[in-house]
C-alpha cells in the first residue's frame, strides 16, 4: 500500500499509544496554548508538551526538521510585515527608511509561537500515528464508517492523482501546450490541464461505487477488524481528564477575557 | 432537514468525495507549479457541492483541510471556511447556477461590476483618514472617481475583457463564485489574524504588507487582502467546475 503520509515507523511507547489518546492530547495542548495568557505560553507548551514527547517517540530530529521546513516562511513573513509596518511605536533597528518597531516585533513573537504550536503538534501526531489506525480507532469509537472510508481512500489516491496530473501535464506539453512564460501564457494552460484531470477521475467514480457496493459497503452489520488497537484503562482515564481539562480551559479563558 | 442531509450521501457521493479531495490537493499543487497568483484548492469541494448538494459539499471541504493538515498543518485551522465554501456551492448548485447559461453581455456586466467594485474598495481603503479619536472617514465617491479616473477606466476595461473572454456563458457561476469568495474572505480573516499573525507565507502577503503600511489594523488588513484575492480565486474555481460539468455526460451532473 503506497500511502501518502508523514508516518515514520519506530518502536516507541508513543507509537503504541491509542490514536485517540494522542489526538485528544494534541487538542488539549492547542487549547492550552491558545487560552493561557502571556507571550511565552505557546513556546512553553511546545518546549514542555511537544518536544519531550517527540524525543520519547524517537522522532525528535525529523520532527524538528519538518516543523522548521513548514514554519520558517510564516515566521519570516510575520516578522517582516508586522515588524516593519506596525505604524507607530519605538524603533528597534532602523535601516534607511525602514525600521523594525518594538511593538511589531513583540506581536510577531507571539504569532510565531502560535504558528510553531499548531505546526509542531500536528506534525508530531502525523509522524507517530498510522492513518489507517487512526481511522479504525475512530470507527470503534462510534464515528460513521463512511468518514473512515473517505479518509483512508483519500490518502491512497493522492499519490496516484499526482502521477495522473504529471501524465496530463506531459501529454499536453507534447502537443505543444506552453506551461512556461508570462502570466497570460501560464493562465491559459490551466484549463487544458485541470479539465482532463478531473474528467478522467470522475469516470473512475462510477466503477469504484459499483465495486464497493458489491462488497457490502452499505451493510448495517457491525464489522470486525483484523487489526486490534491496544487500549488500556489508564489511557481511557487520561483521555477523560484531558477532555475535561480542555473544556475547563476554554470556559476559564472566556470568563477571564470577559472579566478583564 | 435531517432527511435532506441523508439524501446527499449516496454511495456514489461517498466515492466521489475522496476523489474531490485529491482534486483539491492535486490542482492546488499544479497551481503552485504554474506559479499563478491564486490557490484553486477548492475545485473538488465546489464540484461535490454542485453535483451532490450542500451537506456533501460541506463535509468535503472540512475533511479536505483536515486531511491535508496532516501534511501541511497550516491549512487545518481553516476547515470551517472550506466547509462553508462547499455549503454555498451546494446551495448555488440547487438553484441551478452550474447548469444555466448566461448571455455574454451579462458576463461582461458582471466582470465590469466586479472590477469596478474592487477598484473602488481598494482606493477608498487606501485613502481613508483616521482622526485622533479613532474615527475613520472615507473619501466621497465623487472625489475618488475624479482623482483615480484612469484606475477606474482600466478596471472597467479589464472587467469587460474578463467577462467576455473568461466568463463567457458562465456568468451566473462566476457571480456565485464571487459571492462565495467574499464570504470566505470575511470568515477566514479572524483565524488568519489570530493564529497566524495575518500571514500565509505566500505571495498574497505582499498585499497584507501594503495594507499594513497604509496604517490599517491587522484584522482589517487580512480581510482586505482576502477581499482582493478570494473572489478571484473562487470565481476561477466555479468557472472550472462549470466547464467540467458542461463536458460531462448528463448522468454525471446529479448524484
Amino acid at each position: 500500500m503506497n500511502d501518502f503520509s508523514l508516518y515514520v515507523a519506530r518502536d516507541s511507547g508513543l507509537h503504541k499509544l491509542h490514536p485517540l489518546t494522542k489526538g485528544i492530547y494534541v487538542l488539549f495542548v492547542l487549547v492550552a496554548g491558545f487560552t493561557l495568557p502571556g507571550p511565552w505560553t505557546s513556546y512553553f507548551v511546545v518546549a514542555f508538551g511537544i518536544l519531550p514527547l517527540a524525543a520519547w517517540g524517537k522522532v525528535l530530529g525529523i520532527h524538528l526538521r519538518s516543523v522548521w521546513r513548514v514554519t520558517w516562511p510564516f515566521a519570516l513573513s510575520v516578522l517582516l510585515i508586522q515588524g516593519l509596518f506596525w505604524g507607530h511605536g519605538e524603533d528597534l533597528v532602523s535601516l534607511g527608511p525602514l525600521a523594525l518597531k518594538k511593538e511589531g516585533v513583540a506581536f510577531a513573537f507571539i504569532s510565531i509561537g502560535r504558528i510553531l504550536l499548531v505546526m509542531s503538534s500536528f506534525i508530531l501526531f502525523s509522524l507517530t500515528t498510522r492513518p489507517d489506525m487512526l481511522m479504525i480507532s475512530l470507527k470503534q469509537a462510534g464515528f460513521p464508517g463512511s468518514i473512515a472510508y473517505i479518509f483512508v481512500t483519500t490518502l491512497q489516491i493522492i499519490p496516484r492523482f499526482q502521477s495522473r496530473a504529471q501524465t496530463v501535464l506531459d501529454a499536453q506539453r507534447s502537443r505543444g501546450l506552453e506551461t512556461e512564460g508570462n502570466l497570460l501564457v501560464r493562465s491559459r494552460a490551466l484549463v487544458p490541464l485541470v479539465v482532463p484531470l478531473v474528467l478522467g477521475s470522475l469516470v473512475d467514480v462510477e466503477e469504484r461505487a459499483i465495486a464497493i457496493e458489491a462488497r457490502a459497503f452499505n451493510s448495517n452489520h457491525k464489522e470486525t477488524s483484523v487489526v486490534e488497537i491496544p487500549d488500556s484503562l489508564l489511557q481511557k482515564r487520561i483521555r477523560a481528564v484531558l477532555t475535561a481539562g480542555a473544556a475547563l480551559l476554554v470556559v476559564a479563558g472566556f470568563a477571564w477575557r470577559l472579566l478583564s | 432537514m435531517f432527511d435532506s442531509i441523508k439524501k446527499d450521501f449516496t454511495t456514489r457521493t461517498l466515492v466521489l468525495i475522496p476523489v474531490a479531495i485529491a482534486i483539491n490537493i492535486a490542482v492546488g499543487t499544479l497551481v503552485i507549479y504554474l506559479k499563478l497568483p491564486v490557490y484553486l484548492d477548492s475545485i473538488g469541494t465546489v464540484l461535490v457541492g454542485a453535483v451532490a448538494g450542500p451537506w456533501a459539499g460541506a463535509l468535503t471541504g472540512a475533511l479536505a483541510n483536515l486531511i491535508w493538515g496532516l501534511f501541511t498543518p497550516n491549512v487545518a485551522p481553516f476547515f470551517y471556511v472550506a466547509a462553508v465554501i462547499g455549503l454555498m456551492a451546494g446551495f448555488f448548485g440547487r438553484r441551478g447556477v452550474f447548469q444555466m447559461e448566461s448571455p455574454r453581455w451579462l458576463s461582461v456586466v458582471i466582470g465590469i461590476l466586479f472590477f469596478f467594485t474592487l477598484a473602488y474598495f481598494l482606493t477608498a481603503f487606501l485613502n481613508r483618514q483616521t482622526d485622533a479619536t479613532g474615527y475613520t472617514t472615507y473619501p466621497t465617491p465623487g472625489e475618488l472617481l475624479s482623482r483615480y479616473s484612469i484606475v477606474f477606466l482600466l478596471a472597467i476595461i479589464a472587467g469587460a475583457l474578463v467577462g467576455w473572454f473568461f466568463l463567457r456563458n458562465g456568468g451566473y457561476a462566476g457571480l456565485a463564485g464571487l459571492a462565495t469568495g467574499v464570504v470566505a474572505a470575511i470568515i477566514s480573516a479572524p483565524m488568519a489574524a489570530y493564529v497566524f499573525g495575518g500571514v500565509t507565507g505566500a505571495g498574497t502577503d505582499l498585499l497584507v504588507a501594503a495594507f499594513r503600511a497604509s496604517g490599517a489594523g491587522i484584522l482589517s488588513s487580512v480581510m482586505a487582502q482576502g477581499a482582493v484575492s478570494d473572489p478571484f480565486d473562487k470565481m476561477t474555481s466555479y468557472m472550472i467546475v462549470w466547464l467540467i460539468l458542461r463536458a460531462l455526460p448528463a448522468r454525471f451532473r446529479t448524484f
